[in-house]
Protein backbone atom coordinates (compact mmCIF):
# COMPACT_ATOMS: atom_id res chain seq x y z
CA UNK A 1 0.00 0.00 0.00
CA UNK A 2 2.70 2.45 0.94
CA UNK A 3 4.82 1.41 -2.03
CA UNK A 4 1.86 2.01 -4.31
CA UNK A 5 1.18 5.44 -2.91
CA UNK A 6 4.83 6.34 -3.32
CA UNK A 7 4.62 5.24 -6.94
CA UNK A 8 1.53 7.35 -7.54
CA UNK A 9 3.23 10.24 -5.84
CA UNK A 10 6.19 9.86 -8.13
CA UNK A 11 3.85 9.93 -11.13
CA UNK A 12 2.11 13.11 -9.99
CA UNK A 13 5.19 15.06 -8.87
CA UNK A 14 6.47 16.10 -12.33
CA UNK A 15 3.05 17.53 -13.24
CA UNK A 16 2.95 19.55 -10.03
CA UNK A 17 6.47 20.82 -10.69
CA UNK A 18 5.57 21.80 -14.25
CA UNK A 19 2.29 23.46 -13.30
CA UNK A 20 3.46 27.04 -12.55
CA UNK A 21 5.51 27.23 -15.76
CA UNK A 22 2.59 25.79 -17.72
CA UNK A 23 0.35 28.50 -16.27
CA UNK A 24 2.73 31.27 -17.38
CA UNK A 25 3.03 29.73 -20.85
CA UNK A 26 -0.76 29.50 -21.12
CA UNK A 27 -1.01 33.25 -20.48
CA UNK A 28 1.62 33.75 -23.19
CA UNK A 29 -0.25 31.53 -25.64
CA UNK A 30 -3.54 33.22 -24.81
CA UNK A 31 -1.98 36.56 -25.75
CA UNK A 32 -0.55 35.28 -29.01
CA UNK A 33 -3.66 33.33 -30.08
CA UNK A 34 -5.94 36.18 -29.10
CA UNK A 35 -3.85 38.50 -31.28
CA UNK A 36 -3.89 36.12 -34.23
CA UNK A 37 -7.69 35.75 -33.92
CA UNK A 38 -8.17 39.52 -33.88
CA UNK A 39 -6.36 39.52 -37.20
CA UNK A 40 -9.24 37.38 -38.48
CA UNK A 41 -11.65 40.04 -37.26
CA UNK A 42 -12.71 38.12 -34.15
CA UNK A 43 -12.99 40.53 -31.22
CA UNK A 44 -15.57 39.18 -28.77
CA UNK A 45 -14.98 42.10 -26.38
CA UNK A 46 -16.37 44.38 -29.12
CA UNK A 47 -19.10 41.98 -30.14
CA UNK A 48 -17.41 41.02 -33.41
CA UNK A 49 -17.28 37.28 -33.95
CA UNK A 50 -17.34 36.96 -37.74
CA UNK A 51 -14.36 35.24 -39.30
CA UNK A 52 -12.75 37.08 -42.21
CA UNK A 53 -9.53 36.71 -44.16
CA UNK A 54 -9.75 40.32 -45.34
CA UNK A 55 -7.05 41.74 -43.07
CA UNK A 56 -4.52 39.00 -43.67
CA UNK A 57 -5.09 39.23 -47.42
CA UNK A 58 -4.65 42.97 -47.30
CA UNK A 59 -1.52 42.61 -45.18
CA UNK A 60 -0.11 40.43 -47.94
CA UNK A 61 -1.19 42.73 -50.79
CA UNK A 62 -1.18 46.33 -49.48
CA UNK A 63 2.19 47.62 -50.65
CA UNK A 64 3.21 49.40 -47.41
CA UNK A 65 2.46 46.25 -45.44
CA UNK A 66 4.29 43.86 -47.76
CA UNK A 67 7.31 46.13 -47.99
CA UNK A 68 7.39 46.26 -44.20
CA UNK A 69 7.36 42.44 -44.00
CA UNK A 70 10.26 42.22 -46.45
CA UNK A 71 12.15 45.00 -44.67
CA UNK A 72 11.89 43.22 -41.31
CA UNK A 73 13.00 39.93 -42.84
CA UNK A 74 15.97 41.73 -44.37
CA UNK A 75 16.94 43.44 -41.08
CA UNK A 76 16.63 40.27 -39.02
CA UNK A 77 18.34 38.10 -41.63
CA UNK A 78 21.37 40.32 -42.14
CA UNK A 79 21.73 41.09 -38.40
CA UNK A 80 21.57 37.48 -37.32
CA UNK A 81 23.97 36.26 -40.02
CA UNK A 82 26.49 38.93 -38.99
CA UNK A 83 25.89 38.07 -35.33
CA UNK A 84 26.50 34.35 -35.89
CA UNK A 85 29.69 34.86 -37.91
CA UNK A 86 31.04 37.46 -35.50
CA UNK A 87 29.93 35.58 -32.40
CA UNK A 88 31.48 32.30 -33.49
CA UNK A 89 34.69 34.12 -34.44
CA UNK A 90 34.86 35.81 -31.04
CA UNK A 91 34.14 32.54 -29.23
CA UNK A 92 36.87 30.84 -31.27
CA UNK A 93 39.34 33.64 -30.53
CA UNK A 94 38.50 33.45 -26.83
CA UNK A 95 39.01 29.69 -26.83
CA UNK A 96 42.23 30.04 -28.77
CA UNK A 97 43.76 32.92 -26.81
CA UNK A 98 42.47 31.47 -23.52
CA UNK A 99 41.08 34.86 -22.63
CA UNK A 100 40.98 35.66 -18.94
CA UNK A 101 37.93 36.25 -16.80
CA UNK A 102 38.11 40.05 -16.87
CA UNK A 103 38.15 40.34 -20.67
CA UNK A 104 35.28 37.89 -20.96
CA UNK A 105 33.34 39.93 -18.47
CA UNK A 106 33.88 43.17 -20.40
CA UNK A 107 33.62 41.80 -23.94
CA UNK A 108 30.61 39.60 -23.36
CA UNK A 109 28.73 40.68 -20.25
CA UNK A 110 28.68 44.43 -20.88
CA UNK A 111 26.94 44.13 -24.27
CA UNK A 112 24.50 41.56 -22.87
CA UNK A 113 23.61 43.94 -20.03
CA UNK A 114 23.31 47.13 -22.05
CA UNK A 115 19.79 47.84 -23.23
CA UNK A 116 19.20 47.88 -27.02
CA UNK A 117 17.84 51.42 -27.06
CA UNK A 118 20.98 52.73 -25.31
CA UNK A 119 23.12 51.12 -28.00
CA UNK A 120 20.91 52.92 -30.53
CA UNK A 121 21.65 56.14 -28.62
CA UNK A 122 25.38 55.50 -28.87
CA UNK A 123 25.04 54.81 -32.61
CA UNK A 124 23.30 58.19 -32.94
CA UNK A 125 26.11 59.86 -30.99
CA UNK A 126 28.59 58.30 -33.41
CA UNK A 127 26.97 58.50 -36.82
CA UNK A 128 24.54 61.42 -37.02
CA UNK A 129 25.56 64.68 -38.73
CA UNK A 130 27.14 66.14 -35.60
CA UNK A 131 28.27 62.78 -34.23
CA UNK A 132 31.77 61.73 -33.29
CA UNK A 133 32.63 60.02 -36.58
CA UNK A 134 31.94 63.08 -38.82
CA UNK A 135 33.89 65.17 -36.26
CA UNK A 136 36.88 62.86 -36.63
CA UNK A 137 36.48 62.94 -40.41
CA UNK A 138 36.32 66.75 -40.24
CA UNK A 139 39.56 66.79 -38.28
CA UNK A 140 41.13 65.10 -41.27
CA UNK A 141 39.39 67.50 -43.65
CA UNK A 142 37.14 64.82 -45.13
CA UNK A 143 33.87 66.42 -44.04
CA UNK A 144 33.22 70.15 -44.13
CA UNK A 145 30.03 70.54 -42.08
CA UNK A 146 27.46 68.35 -40.27
CA UNK A 147 25.00 68.41 -43.18
CA UNK A 148 27.49 66.86 -45.59
CA UNK A 149 27.58 63.62 -43.56
CA UNK A 150 24.69 61.24 -44.25
CA UNK A 151 23.05 60.56 -40.91
CA UNK A 152 22.46 57.01 -39.73
CA UNK A 153 18.93 57.89 -38.58
CA UNK A 154 16.34 57.12 -41.23
CA UNK A 155 18.72 55.39 -43.61
CA UNK A 156 16.72 52.96 -45.76
CA UNK A 157 19.57 50.47 -45.81
CA UNK A 158 19.05 50.14 -42.04
CA UNK A 159 22.77 49.82 -41.37
CA UNK A 160 22.44 51.60 -38.02
CA UNK A 161 19.82 49.09 -36.88
CA UNK A 162 22.00 46.22 -38.07
CA UNK A 163 24.98 47.75 -36.27
CA UNK A 164 23.03 47.87 -32.98
CA UNK A 165 21.94 44.24 -33.31
CA UNK A 166 25.48 43.19 -34.25
CA UNK A 167 26.90 44.99 -31.20
CA UNK A 168 24.35 43.34 -28.92
CA UNK A 169 24.09 39.87 -30.43
CA UNK A 170 27.68 39.03 -31.43
CA UNK A 171 28.58 38.77 -27.72
CA UNK A 172 25.32 36.91 -27.06
CA UNK A 173 26.24 34.26 -29.66
CA UNK A 174 29.77 34.13 -28.23
CA UNK A 175 28.28 33.71 -24.74
CA UNK A 176 26.01 30.88 -25.89
CA UNK A 177 28.74 28.95 -27.71
CA UNK A 178 32.02 29.63 -25.88
CA UNK A 179 31.52 27.02 -23.12
CA UNK A 180 30.71 24.12 -25.44
CA UNK A 181 33.35 25.25 -27.92
CA UNK A 182 36.05 25.33 -25.25
CA UNK A 183 35.20 21.84 -24.05
CA UNK A 184 35.12 20.37 -27.57
CA UNK A 185 38.31 22.15 -28.57
CA UNK A 186 40.05 20.87 -25.42
CA UNK A 187 39.16 17.26 -26.14
CA UNK A 188 38.41 16.48 -29.78
CA UNK A 189 40.06 19.54 -31.35
CA UNK A 190 43.21 18.69 -29.48
CA UNK A 191 42.99 15.10 -30.73
CA UNK A 192 42.65 16.33 -34.32
CA UNK A 193 45.68 18.57 -33.84
CA UNK A 194 47.58 15.61 -32.42
CA UNK A 195 46.78 13.68 -35.58
CA UNK A 196 48.34 16.48 -37.60
CA UNK A 197 45.38 18.75 -38.46
CA UNK A 198 46.26 22.44 -38.69
CA UNK A 199 44.49 24.68 -36.13
CA UNK A 200 42.14 26.05 -38.80
CA UNK A 201 41.35 22.59 -40.11
CA UNK A 202 40.77 21.28 -36.60
CA UNK A 203 38.41 24.18 -35.98
CA UNK A 204 36.40 23.93 -39.22
CA UNK A 205 36.53 20.14 -39.44
CA UNK A 206 35.89 19.15 -35.84
CA UNK A 207 35.01 21.91 -33.37
CA UNK A 208 32.59 23.94 -35.51
CA UNK A 209 30.43 21.02 -36.78
CA UNK A 210 30.02 19.81 -33.19
CA UNK A 211 28.86 23.25 -32.05
CA UNK A 212 26.21 23.40 -34.79
CA UNK A 213 23.32 22.73 -32.43
CA UNK A 214 24.27 25.50 -30.00
CA UNK A 215 24.89 27.91 -32.88
CA UNK A 216 21.56 27.10 -34.55
CA UNK A 217 19.71 27.68 -31.28
CA UNK A 218 21.42 31.03 -30.73
CA UNK A 219 20.72 32.05 -34.35
CA UNK A 220 17.04 31.34 -33.89
CA UNK A 221 16.85 33.43 -30.73
CA UNK A 222 18.69 36.35 -32.32
CA UNK A 223 16.63 36.23 -35.52
CA UNK A 224 13.33 36.16 -33.66
CA UNK A 225 14.46 39.03 -31.47
CA UNK A 226 15.70 41.26 -34.31
CA UNK A 227 12.57 40.41 -36.28
CA UNK A 228 10.12 41.25 -33.54
CA UNK A 229 11.56 44.07 -31.48
CA UNK A 230 10.27 47.58 -31.57
CA UNK A 231 12.76 49.96 -29.96
CA UNK A 232 15.72 49.93 -32.37
CA UNK A 233 13.85 50.33 -35.69
CA UNK A 234 11.63 52.96 -34.04
CA UNK A 235 14.67 55.03 -33.06
CA UNK A 236 16.87 54.51 -36.12
CA UNK A 237 14.59 53.31 -38.89
CA UNK A 238 13.34 55.16 -42.00
CA UNK A 239 9.80 56.53 -42.35
CA UNK A 240 9.26 54.07 -45.18
CA UNK A 241 9.41 51.12 -45.13
CA UNK A 242 8.75 50.65 -41.43
CA UNK A 243 9.80 47.51 -39.60
CA UNK A 244 6.83 45.21 -38.86
CA UNK A 245 6.67 45.76 -35.08
CA UNK A 246 6.78 49.55 -35.56
CA UNK A 247 4.05 49.50 -38.20
CA UNK A 248 2.00 47.03 -36.14
CA UNK A 249 2.17 49.32 -33.11
CA UNK A 250 1.18 52.37 -35.18
CA UNK A 251 -1.88 50.48 -36.46
CA UNK A 252 -2.56 49.08 -32.97
CA UNK A 253 -2.71 52.57 -31.47
CA UNK A 254 -5.00 53.94 -34.16
CA UNK A 255 -8.32 55.07 -32.69
CA UNK A 256 -10.12 53.32 -35.57
CA UNK A 257 -10.56 49.78 -34.26
CA UNK A 258 -10.35 48.29 -37.79
CA UNK A 259 -6.68 49.24 -37.86
CA UNK A 260 -6.15 47.04 -34.84
CA UNK A 261 -7.07 44.11 -37.10
CA UNK A 262 -4.25 45.09 -39.48
CA UNK A 263 -1.86 45.24 -36.53
CA UNK A 264 -2.92 41.78 -35.45
CA UNK A 265 -2.69 40.42 -39.00
CA UNK A 266 0.89 41.69 -39.12
CA UNK A 267 1.51 40.05 -35.74
CA UNK A 268 0.01 36.81 -37.03
CA UNK A 269 2.39 36.86 -39.98
CA UNK A 270 5.32 37.56 -37.63
CA UNK A 271 4.26 34.61 -35.46
CA UNK A 272 4.01 32.34 -38.50
CA UNK A 273 7.44 33.32 -39.84
CA UNK A 274 9.11 32.89 -36.44
CA UNK A 275 7.41 29.50 -36.00
CA UNK A 276 8.75 28.41 -39.40
CA UNK A 277 12.27 29.34 -38.29
CA UNK A 278 11.73 27.35 -35.10
CA UNK A 279 10.45 24.32 -37.03
CA UNK A 280 13.49 24.45 -39.29
CA UNK A 281 15.66 24.55 -36.19
CA UNK A 282 13.96 21.51 -34.66
CA UNK A 283 14.23 19.65 -37.96
CA UNK A 284 17.98 20.28 -38.01
CA UNK A 285 18.25 19.25 -34.37
CA UNK A 286 16.31 16.02 -34.93
CA UNK A 287 18.29 15.04 -38.00
CA UNK A 288 21.45 15.62 -36.05
CA UNK A 289 20.23 13.47 -33.17
CA UNK A 290 19.18 10.65 -35.54
CA UNK A 291 22.42 10.90 -37.46
CA UNK A 292 24.15 10.17 -34.18
CA UNK A 293 26.83 12.81 -34.68
CA UNK A 294 26.95 13.34 -30.94
CA UNK B 1 51.78 21.31 -30.44
CA UNK B 2 51.80 23.94 -27.73
CA UNK B 3 54.08 26.04 -29.90
CA UNK B 4 51.55 25.91 -32.70
CA UNK B 5 48.84 27.02 -30.29
CA UNK B 6 50.92 29.99 -29.26
CA UNK B 7 51.74 30.76 -32.90
CA UNK B 8 48.15 31.47 -33.89
CA UNK B 9 47.20 33.24 -30.66
CA UNK B 10 48.27 36.79 -31.71
CA UNK B 11 45.57 36.88 -34.41
CA UNK B 12 43.03 35.74 -31.86
CA UNK B 13 44.33 38.27 -29.36
CA UNK B 14 44.07 41.05 -31.96
CA UNK B 15 40.38 40.30 -32.50
CA UNK B 16 39.75 40.20 -28.77
CA UNK B 17 41.29 43.66 -28.39
CA UNK B 18 39.30 44.95 -31.37
CA UNK B 19 36.20 43.52 -29.72
CA UNK B 20 37.13 45.29 -26.47
CA UNK B 21 37.50 48.65 -28.26
CA UNK B 22 34.14 48.22 -30.00
CA UNK B 23 32.49 47.53 -26.64
CA UNK B 24 34.14 50.39 -24.76
CA UNK B 25 33.79 53.25 -27.28
CA UNK B 26 29.96 53.52 -27.35
CA UNK B 27 29.71 53.23 -23.55
CA UNK B 28 32.45 55.84 -23.07
CA UNK B 29 30.74 58.16 -25.54
CA UNK B 30 27.49 57.99 -23.58
CA UNK B 31 29.47 58.69 -20.39
CA UNK B 32 31.13 61.79 -21.92
CA UNK B 33 27.85 63.16 -23.30
CA UNK B 34 26.22 62.72 -19.88
CA UNK B 35 28.57 65.38 -18.46
CA UNK B 36 28.88 67.55 -21.58
CA UNK B 37 27.01 70.81 -21.47
CA UNK B 38 28.31 72.35 -24.67
CA UNK B 39 29.92 70.30 -27.40
CA UNK B 40 29.86 72.32 -30.62
CA UNK B 41 30.85 71.09 -34.06
CA UNK B 42 33.57 70.19 -34.99
CA UNK B 43 35.45 69.87 -31.68
CA UNK B 44 36.50 66.39 -30.63
CA UNK B 45 35.98 67.18 -26.95
CA UNK B 46 33.18 69.07 -25.18
CA UNK B 47 33.82 72.74 -24.41
CA UNK B 48 31.89 72.81 -21.16
CA UNK B 49 30.94 70.17 -18.61
CA UNK B 50 28.05 70.25 -16.17
CA UNK B 51 25.75 68.06 -14.10
CA UNK B 52 22.62 69.41 -15.81
CA UNK B 53 21.68 65.97 -17.14
CA UNK B 54 21.86 64.32 -13.74
CA UNK B 55 19.96 67.07 -11.98
CA UNK B 56 17.20 66.35 -14.51
CA UNK B 57 17.32 62.60 -13.81
CA UNK B 58 17.20 63.10 -10.05
CA UNK B 59 14.92 66.13 -10.07
CA UNK B 60 12.16 64.03 -8.50
CA UNK B 61 9.68 65.62 -10.86
CA UNK B 62 6.80 63.40 -12.06
CA UNK B 63 8.01 60.12 -10.60
CA UNK B 64 11.57 60.43 -11.81
CA UNK B 65 14.72 59.99 -9.75
CA UNK B 66 14.93 57.58 -6.84
CA UNK B 67 11.22 56.56 -6.67
CA UNK B 68 11.40 55.50 -10.33
CA UNK B 69 14.73 53.73 -9.83
CA UNK B 70 13.50 51.85 -6.75
CA UNK B 71 10.27 50.88 -8.51
CA UNK B 72 12.25 49.47 -11.46
CA UNK B 73 14.64 47.56 -9.19
CA UNK B 74 11.69 46.18 -7.20
CA UNK B 75 9.87 45.02 -10.35
CA UNK B 76 13.07 43.47 -11.73
CA UNK B 77 13.83 41.64 -8.47
CA UNK B 78 10.26 40.33 -8.21
CA UNK B 79 10.43 39.18 -11.84
CA UNK B 80 13.80 37.51 -11.27
CA UNK B 81 12.56 35.61 -8.21
CA UNK B 82 9.25 34.60 -9.82
CA UNK B 83 10.72 33.28 -13.06
CA UNK B 84 13.66 31.60 -11.36
CA UNK B 85 11.46 29.73 -8.86
CA UNK B 86 9.02 28.68 -11.59
CA UNK B 87 11.92 27.67 -13.84
CA UNK B 88 13.69 25.70 -11.07
CA UNK B 89 10.56 23.58 -10.53
CA UNK B 90 9.97 23.14 -14.27
CA UNK B 91 13.61 22.23 -14.89
CA UNK B 92 13.35 19.53 -12.24
CA UNK B 93 10.30 18.06 -13.93
CA UNK B 94 12.00 18.25 -17.33
CA UNK B 95 15.36 16.73 -16.41
CA UNK B 96 14.74 14.30 -13.52
CA UNK B 97 11.37 12.73 -14.37
CA UNK B 98 9.89 10.83 -17.29
CA UNK B 99 6.28 11.73 -17.89
CA UNK B 100 3.71 11.95 -20.63
CA UNK B 101 3.71 15.37 -22.26
CA UNK B 102 7.28 16.17 -21.29
CA UNK B 103 8.52 16.93 -24.80
CA UNK B 104 5.48 19.08 -25.58
CA UNK B 105 6.11 20.96 -22.33
CA UNK B 106 9.83 21.39 -23.09
CA UNK B 107 8.92 22.85 -26.46
CA UNK B 108 6.21 25.15 -25.07
CA UNK B 109 8.39 26.76 -22.44
CA UNK B 110 10.79 28.15 -25.04
CA UNK B 111 7.95 29.68 -27.12
CA UNK B 112 8.61 33.17 -25.70
CA UNK B 113 12.03 32.86 -27.34
CA UNK B 114 10.47 32.23 -30.73
CA UNK B 115 7.42 34.47 -30.79
CA UNK B 116 8.28 38.18 -30.42
CA UNK B 117 7.23 39.84 -27.19
CA UNK B 118 5.64 42.69 -29.16
CA UNK B 119 3.11 40.17 -30.55
CA UNK B 120 2.45 38.85 -27.05
CA UNK B 121 2.14 42.35 -25.60
CA UNK B 122 -0.43 43.59 -28.11
CA UNK B 123 -2.44 40.37 -27.89
CA UNK B 124 -2.52 40.00 -24.12
CA UNK B 125 -3.33 43.62 -23.26
CA UNK B 126 -7.08 42.96 -23.44
CA UNK B 127 -6.79 39.97 -21.08
CA UNK B 128 -4.85 42.00 -18.54
CA UNK B 129 -7.39 44.82 -18.71
CA UNK B 130 -10.27 42.37 -18.14
CA UNK B 131 -8.41 40.65 -15.31
CA UNK B 132 -7.85 44.03 -13.68
CA UNK B 133 -4.06 43.69 -13.61
CA UNK B 134 -3.28 46.08 -16.47
CA UNK B 135 -1.66 49.29 -15.23
CA UNK B 136 -0.59 47.55 -11.99
CA UNK B 137 2.83 46.46 -10.74
CA UNK B 138 1.80 42.76 -10.35
CA UNK B 139 0.58 42.75 -13.95
CA UNK B 140 3.89 44.14 -15.19
CA UNK B 141 5.86 41.61 -13.09
CA UNK B 142 3.75 38.75 -14.48
CA UNK B 143 4.30 39.84 -18.09
CA UNK B 144 8.05 40.28 -17.52
CA UNK B 145 8.31 36.86 -15.86
CA UNK B 146 6.69 35.24 -18.90
CA UNK B 147 9.24 36.61 -21.38
CA UNK B 148 12.15 35.93 -19.00
CA UNK B 149 11.04 32.33 -18.39
CA UNK B 150 12.89 30.64 -21.30
CA UNK B 151 16.22 32.14 -20.20
CA UNK B 152 15.64 30.95 -16.63
CA UNK B 153 14.56 27.49 -17.77
CA UNK B 154 17.60 26.99 -20.00
CA UNK B 155 19.99 27.99 -17.20
CA UNK B 156 18.17 25.96 -14.53
CA UNK B 157 17.89 22.84 -16.73
CA UNK B 158 21.63 22.90 -17.25
CA UNK B 159 22.48 22.98 -13.52
CA UNK B 160 19.70 20.59 -12.54
CA UNK B 161 20.96 18.04 -15.08
CA UNK B 162 24.55 18.53 -13.90
CA UNK B 163 23.61 18.16 -10.22
CA UNK B 164 21.55 15.00 -10.78
CA UNK B 165 19.97 13.19 -7.85
CA UNK B 166 22.98 11.35 -6.39
CA UNK B 167 23.50 13.71 -3.46
CA UNK B 168 19.77 13.93 -2.75
CA UNK B 169 19.49 10.15 -2.75
CA UNK B 170 22.45 9.91 -0.42
CA UNK B 171 20.93 12.46 1.97
CA UNK B 172 17.60 10.64 1.93
CA UNK B 173 19.21 7.26 2.53
CA UNK B 174 20.89 8.81 5.57
CA UNK B 175 17.44 9.72 6.84
CA UNK B 176 17.06 13.38 5.84
CA UNK B 177 13.48 14.52 5.24
CA UNK B 178 12.23 16.37 2.18
CA UNK B 179 12.65 19.81 3.72
CA UNK B 180 16.14 19.11 5.06
CA UNK B 181 17.24 17.63 1.73
CA UNK B 182 15.90 20.64 -0.18
CA UNK B 183 17.49 23.20 2.11
CA UNK B 184 20.84 21.51 2.73
CA UNK B 185 21.46 19.56 -0.47
CA UNK B 186 19.36 20.59 -3.47
CA UNK B 187 19.47 24.38 -3.15
CA UNK B 188 23.24 24.59 -2.45
CA UNK B 189 23.92 22.35 -5.48
CA UNK B 190 21.75 24.57 -7.69
CA UNK B 191 22.91 27.88 -6.25
CA UNK B 192 25.26 28.93 -9.09
CA UNK B 193 22.47 28.36 -11.61
CA UNK B 194 19.95 30.12 -9.41
CA UNK B 195 22.20 33.19 -9.22
CA UNK B 196 22.86 33.24 -13.00
CA UNK B 197 19.17 32.90 -13.66
CA UNK B 198 18.27 35.68 -11.20
CA UNK B 199 20.83 37.96 -12.79
CA UNK B 200 19.68 37.23 -16.37
CA UNK B 201 15.98 37.70 -15.55
CA UNK B 202 16.77 40.86 -13.62
CA UNK B 203 18.45 42.36 -16.69
CA UNK B 204 15.58 41.23 -18.94
CA UNK B 205 13.01 42.93 -16.74
CA UNK B 206 15.00 46.07 -16.03
CA UNK B 207 15.46 46.84 -19.73
CA UNK B 208 11.94 45.89 -20.86
CA UNK B 209 10.35 48.88 -22.60
CA UNK B 210 7.57 47.82 -24.97
CA UNK B 211 5.92 45.26 -22.71
CA UNK B 212 6.02 47.62 -19.71
CA UNK B 213 4.51 50.40 -21.81
CA UNK B 214 1.62 48.26 -23.03
CA UNK B 215 0.85 46.42 -19.79
CA UNK B 216 1.78 49.28 -17.44
CA UNK B 217 -0.18 51.67 -19.65
CA UNK B 218 1.81 54.70 -18.55
CA UNK B 219 0.95 54.31 -14.85
CA UNK B 220 3.81 51.93 -14.06
CA UNK B 221 6.69 54.20 -15.00
CA UNK B 222 9.87 52.14 -14.84
CA UNK B 223 13.30 53.44 -15.77
CA UNK B 224 13.13 51.97 -19.28
CA UNK B 225 9.75 53.64 -19.90
CA UNK B 226 10.81 57.05 -18.55
CA UNK B 227 14.13 56.98 -20.40
CA UNK B 228 12.84 56.06 -23.86
CA UNK B 229 11.27 59.37 -25.00
CA UNK B 230 14.51 61.20 -24.13
CA UNK B 231 16.44 59.07 -26.61
CA UNK B 232 14.84 60.78 -29.59
CA UNK B 233 14.20 64.12 -27.88
CA UNK B 234 17.28 65.90 -29.19
CA UNK B 235 18.68 66.86 -25.78
CA UNK B 236 21.73 64.64 -25.85
CA UNK B 237 22.95 65.57 -22.37
CA UNK B 238 19.75 64.45 -20.65
CA UNK B 239 19.44 61.33 -22.80
CA UNK B 240 23.04 60.38 -22.00
CA UNK B 241 22.60 61.12 -18.27
CA UNK B 242 19.60 58.78 -18.17
CA UNK B 243 21.56 56.22 -20.17
CA UNK B 244 24.63 56.37 -17.95
CA UNK B 245 22.56 56.12 -14.75
CA UNK B 246 20.80 53.11 -16.24
CA UNK B 247 24.08 51.43 -17.18
CA UNK B 248 25.65 52.09 -13.76
CA UNK B 249 22.67 50.63 -11.90
CA UNK B 250 22.57 47.54 -14.12
CA UNK B 251 26.31 46.95 -13.69
CA UNK B 252 26.13 47.46 -9.94
CA UNK B 253 23.41 44.86 -9.56
CA UNK B 254 25.26 42.50 -11.90
CA UNK B 255 28.43 42.86 -9.83
CA UNK B 256 26.51 42.00 -6.67
CA UNK B 257 25.31 38.79 -8.36
CA UNK B 258 28.87 38.10 -9.58
CA UNK B 259 30.27 38.48 -6.08
CA UNK B 260 27.62 36.16 -4.68
CA UNK B 261 28.46 33.70 -7.45
CA UNK B 262 32.12 33.88 -6.57
CA UNK B 263 31.35 33.39 -2.90
CA UNK B 264 28.99 30.44 -3.36
CA UNK B 265 29.75 28.66 -6.58
CA UNK B 266 33.24 28.97 -7.96
CA UNK B 267 33.27 25.58 -9.65
CA UNK B 268 30.02 25.52 -11.57
CA UNK B 269 30.37 29.13 -12.57
CA UNK B 270 33.38 28.21 -14.68
CA UNK B 271 31.29 25.83 -16.72
CA UNK B 272 28.78 28.59 -17.42
CA UNK B 273 31.34 31.04 -18.69
CA UNK B 274 33.60 28.47 -20.28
Amino acid sequence: MRALSRKTKRAIVPYLLALPAAALILVFLYGVVNGVLQGFGIMPFLGRTEFTLEYYLEALTRSDLTSSILYSLYLAGVSSIIAVIGGVAIAACMTRARTGRFLRLVNVQIPIMTMHSLVALAVMFLFTGSGLVPRVLAAFGLVSDPSSFTSVVGSVSGWGIILVYAWKEIPFIAFSTVAIMASISDSLGEAAAMLGASPLRAFFGVTLPLCKGAIAKAFMVVFAFAFGSYEVPFLLGPTLPQAMPVLAYVEFQDPDIVNRCYAMALNGIMTLLCSLIALAYFAVLNRERKGGTR
Amino acid sequence: MSRRRRGAAPVARFFIVLNLVCVIVPIALIAVWAFADRWAWPDLLPQEFSLRGFSEVFSGRLGTGWPMILLSIGIALATAVLSTVVAALAARAMTLYRWRGRSLFSFSVILPFIIPSTVFAMGVQVLFIHAGIARTVPGVVLSHAIVALPYAIIIMSEVTRAAGTRLEDAARSLGAGTLATTVHVTIPALLPGILSSLSMCYIMSFSQYFLTLLIGGGSVRTFAVVLFPYLSSGDRTIAAAYGLTFIVITFAVFLIFELLLKRFGMKEERTLYG
